[in-house]
């Protein structure tokens, strides 16, 4: 009986194992590892055309952010990978790769077409580790009908946004949205504390305890807080845009990337007519909303495939993808892209508008650029909370900022990170 | 039996009163599986629209569940197989002979967090050529599965009179006979229970497969995030999936769960 077992058992393991088959791997192959991302999608479609220039095989898969990054860091962890190129969000994990050396230097890139600060965030000692793919900043999407009905103009500065949100806060629609969710509340107040003149880091040193920034929170949770969608403590954009969508929200202050779906009729109640898109309103001290690199891409620098890979990326993120990304909303970071003429007549105004103002005056960090990034979230984000909970008034506002800008400050010290640059 | 009309109308309130809540989400899916994104947006909800196969024909058109579905069915019924291959047998050892050290290290397998199984075997299925294949899956589900059956397949064994064997063994049966020929059709209900379970977890799992698995072994749960992208959640698509997903699994429940149930209580009192 047992050795009728054991028989069997091989049996079945060694079916399993060839039941797979070899491949021939004659032809040179690469695995690509994409998000799922309309430009991923774009290159999924377009894959077909690099393998035939190239005879070049590309073994494509595409994740969910989250899961790409879980799957990335397991699979470069064990040191091997085989991924050849990948999509990545430098800002999100960029510093936690190039210190682990997971990026492969590209010195050979041509990066000319590109701005120079969305270069800067993926470079590690002067080498460029990452080509910038699509950039978004800060806008804020409004109800032309709704404006126009209570015969207020766009607001242009924060004391005129607070007026506006007041006004328009009726009828069931809430006056203002962004979000609230703590930790992902946190790329969307950054332009609020830039605007009072506050910053995150300062030279890698938490600096979000200052008059500044503590008073841009306060504003934050006071507009939140009064003139906010219910329970918007918990609301990130996923909860904030379906609000919009269904015509509750009057003014929503989120990143660029959600114009597209702001506006697809398959996606929203509102007319596209009547959605608006404008810069952040002014601030006290400044005018500077965040603009930054969401996605890049990069090449592994455990490939054995260095040739391969090289051309793949080069194809991957070229001017000419680039102008077709453009073209299905998709802001791309090529400054050669936006110039294009048969892009800049399909492309809404407000969108050119606000991209070029914050192309020159924007700060091109959305969150504290660390290695511990998740944990300062988190910790902001408390902060955040407890604003928008007592509508800004606080009086322990100052302190828990202070308690949280020195437990930041602990984990930028304990990554080796205090104080550089 | 009869009972008044009013008790019987109270027993009816408690028992909606306890089910609604559990059944709420499972009807907010199932309708919004047939809703456009608009009509899911919507506020106040719609409960009266007019319905879409639109989000069907994205996952099964679209995206290729079938695939998936396909592969979530092989390494389900090979982990679960081989975990009652090896399992039951372990479990039987452990019942019979007292083993009570081999089950807690079983159970310290389950206890384990999955995670940290995953490093080690990225490296070795890595080496081995094994990513993308059945086989590195269906290894890794074991792990899931053959603890489920081991610990609930002992107890019940447990629970099986010793006599019954040992009158088959008086007529000459060898043990392993006396297992197979008495013991292993008494414990069907037994079996099944812990077939269902481990391969409804087997089903679920979520972190394994999206470590182990690339686009040719994509199992369900991962695909679901298909519908997920950067700064956009198609929410019919995702709920169509999730039916899509766990119609098989509620339908393998109902067909089993007077086994389940029985499988469960059987080791609780010896008789």
């Amino acid at each position: 009986m047992k050795k009728v077992f054991v028989v069997l058992l091989v049996v079945s393991l060694s079916f399993v194992l060839f039941a797979q088959g070899q491949t021939e791997s004659a032809q040179q192959e690469i695995r690509v590892l994409l998000a799922n991302h309309p430009y991923g999608e774009l290159l999924k479609e377009s894959i077909g055309e690099f393998e035939e220039q190239t005879g070049i095989k590309v073994n494509v898969e595409s994740l969910q952010e989250s899961q790409l990054t879980q799957k990335l860091t397991t699979e470069f962890a064990t040191g091997s990978s085989t991924v050849d190129v990948f999509m990545t969000r430098p800002l999100q994990e960029g510093l936690l790769f190039n210190k682990n050396g997971w990026y492969a230097p590209l010195d050979s890139y041509d990066f000319s077409d590109y701005p120079g600060n969305t270069v800067d965030i993926g470079r590690k000692d002067g080498t460029p580790f990452i080509v910038p793919l699509v950039t978004e900043w800060q806008v804020m999407y409004y109800r032309k009908d709704l404006f126009e009905a209570a015969g207020i103009d766009v607001p242009t500065n924060f004391e005129e946004l607070e007026a506006a949100a007041k006004a328009l806060n009726k009828d069931g629609v809430a006056g203002f949205g962004s979000r609230g969710k703590g930790a992902a509340a946190v790329t969307q107040l950054s332009s609020y504390i830039y605007n009072y003149g506050g910053r995150y880091l300062e030279d890698n040193i938490a600096v979000f305890d200052s008059p500044e920034a503590v008073e841009a929170i306060r504003y934050y949770g006071k507009l939140l807080g009064n003139y906010g969608p219910q329970g918007v403590v918990s609301m990130s954009w996923e909860n904030l845009m379906p609000v919009f969508q269904a015509g509750k929200l009057a003014m929503w202050t989120d990143a660029s990337v959600f114009y597209g779906q702001v506006v697809d009729p398959a996606k929203t109640q509102i007319p596209a007519e009547d959605v608006g898109v404008a810069q952040l309103p002014r601030g006290p001290v400044d005018d500077s909303p965040f603009i930054v690199v969401s996605w890049g891409m990069a090449m592994s620098s455990k490939t054995k495939n260095t040739e391969a890979a090289m051309k793949f990326l080069e194809w991957a993120t070229s001017k000419s993808l680039a102008i077709e990304g453009m073209k299905s909303n998709i802001t791309m970071a090529r400054n050669s892209a936006w110039a294009d003429e048969s892009v800049r007549a399909m492309m809404n105004p407000g969108l050119i508008e606000t991209q070029a103002h914050a192309a020159m005056n924007g700060y091109p960090f959305d969150r504290p650029f660390m290695s511990a990034v998740g944990q300062a979230r988190d910790l902001i984000g408390e902060i955040v909370i407890e604003s928008i909970n007592t509508k800004g008034m606080s009086p322990k506002l100052q302190s828990l900022a202070t308690e949280k800008a020195k437990a930041v400050n602990d984990l930028l010290k304990a990554d080796g990170e205090y104080g550089m640059k | 039996m009869k009972r008044p009309l009013h008790r019987k109308i109270g027993f009816v309130v408690i028992i909606l009163i306890i089910i609604i809540p559990m059944i709420f989400p499972f009807l907010w899916m199932f309708l919004s599986s047939f809703k456009t994104q608009v009509d899911i947006i919507s506020w106040p909800p719609k409960f009266i629209f007019s319905p879409t196969l639109i989000n069907f024909n994205k996952v099964f058109n679209e995206q290729n569940f079938l695939l998936y579905l396909k592969n979530s069915t092989i390494v389900g019924v090979l982990s679960v197989g081989f975990s009652l291959l090896l399992g039951l047998p372990a479990a039987y050892s452990i019942a019979r002979f007292s083993q009570k050290r081999l089950s807690v290290l079983i159970l310290v397998a389950r206890l384990m967090p999955g995670i940290s199984f995953l490093m080690p075997w990225y490296i070795v299925f890595s080496r081995l050529g094994l990513m993308d294949s059945y086989t590195a899956l269906v290894l890794s589900h074991i792990l899931i599965a053959l603890p489920v059956v081991v610990w609930i397949m002992s107890s019940y064994f447990e629970g099986v009179p010793r006599e019954m064997e040992e009158s088959a063994m008086v007529d000459g049966a060898t043990m392993q006979r006396a297992f197979v020929s008495i013991i292993l059709p008494l414990s069907v209900p037994g079996i099944v229970t812990s077939t269902t379970l481990s391969f409804i977890f087997s089903w679920n799992n979520f972190m394994f497969s999206q470590v182990l698995s690339m686009e040719k072994t994509r199992t369900l749960p991962i695909a679901v995030y298909n519908f997920m992208s950067y700064a956009e959640v198609d929410w019919g698509g995702v709920m169509a999936a999730a039916v899509a997903i766990m119609t098989p699994a509620i339908i393998l429940t109902m067909i089993f769960q007077k086994y389940v149930v029985k499988g469960l209580t059987m080791g609780a009192v010896k008789g």
